[in-house]
């Protein structure tokens, strides 16, 4: 059984998402690449826009969301957390 | 703290070593803040913390111990009434032991994955007490901390076993040798050469950790 995924871990997946797809996504793709429900995503993705990751951009029929420096920042963040907590035998929930 | 099982050869190489000790730990203890810092998570703090009491534990080991092979040991044993220099090298093993002490406390407890700081605060009270007022202080302490160092290891086992990859056999290696250079004291109080071994142990284990954190370091910065 596959593990849990902690709170970094699905944010890191979120911003991932967003930035293989160039950078521009709609909120449908975020939710199935990252596997989340549809009330989880709005959640994790409103505190991502609060916190400067994300920005939203309402076009004609649809929103699309984009990485901000931050959020290429975070991404940066997390595989040196990653790589520090893997080797030393840390759990980050 | 007789210095009479230190080679006289050995005098001020070894407090190289324990300075690189020094150093090499607190740059993980560093490391460690920061992944707390970004994370907000308590255990790379704890870890951290306690690699910080094991460097502070290095600075002093290694600043006794050159005070005790410069003339700055007089000055100092003058200073604080002590008799001489072995008694001064004698308070450098204490406060070293103690500061050790909290480290390994601290990092056994993290691996133990408890939350308890009730817990925590009596296993530290209970370790510290017991070689305060043991009449053979540095066994005790070097049989508690190879006691503790089995449970860092075996943690670190669980951790290979999780994930095996070169970084995690690396930091389990490293940890392995620890232990050697502490169990190895264990039957090597009146032995010159085994005080040489055990820094030896240390520093192979600290190299292979200060290898783990410049890759640590090199992978973390790489993007995909």
């Amino acid at each position: 059984m596959a593990k849990k995924r902690n709170r970094l871990q699905v944010i890191h997946d979120i911003l991932k998402v967003i930035k293989e797809k160039n950078g521009k996504i709609k909120p449908t793709h975020i939710m199935y690449k990252s596997n989340l429900s549809h009330s989880m995503m709005e959640e994790y993705l409103g505190e991502l826009i609060e916190k400067g990751f994300v920005i939203e951009k309402k076009e004609a029929k649809h929103k699309t969301y984009t990485l901000t420096e931050k959020g290429f920042e975070y991404l940066q963040k997390y595989r040196f957390i990653t790589e520090f907590s893997d080797s030393f035998g840390l759990t980050i929930e | 703290m007789d210095i009479s099982f230190i080679p006289h050869w050995f005098f001020g190489l070894d407090v190289i070593f324990e300075l690189a000790f020094a150093i090499i730990t607190f740059l993980v203890a560093m490391y460690a803040f920061r992944v707390s810092k970004i994370s907000g998570q308590n255990q790379p703090r704890l870890f951290g913390w306690a690699f910080i009491f094991f460097s502070i534990s290095y600075l002093i080991q290694s600043f006794f111990n050159f005070a005790v092979i410069s003339k700055v040991g007089e000055s100092i044993c003058n200073s604080i009434k002590v008799q001489s220099v072995s008694a001064l090298n004698a308070l450098g093993m204490y406060f070293y032991m103690i500061f050790f002490m909290i480290g390994l406390v601290t990092l056994t407890y993290m691996t133990l994955k408890i939350r308890s700081p009730k817990t925590y605060l009596m296993v530290l009270a209970i370790s510290l007490l017991s070689i305060i007022i043991s009449l053979n202080k540095i066994y005790l302490f070097y049989f508690l901390s190879s006691l503790m160092l089995i449970f860092i290891v075996s943690h670190y086992v669980g951790n290979f076993y999780n994930n095996r990859k070169g970084k995690t056999l690396l930091v389990l290696t490293a940890f392995i040798f620890l232990l050697f250079g502490h169990i190895h004291f264990l039957i090597s109080v009146n032995h010159e050469l085994f005080y040489v071994i055990g820094h030896f142990f240390g520093l192979i284990a600290y190299f292979l950790i200060l290898i783990n954190l410049i890759l640590v370091f090199k992978n973390g910065k790489k993007t995909k």
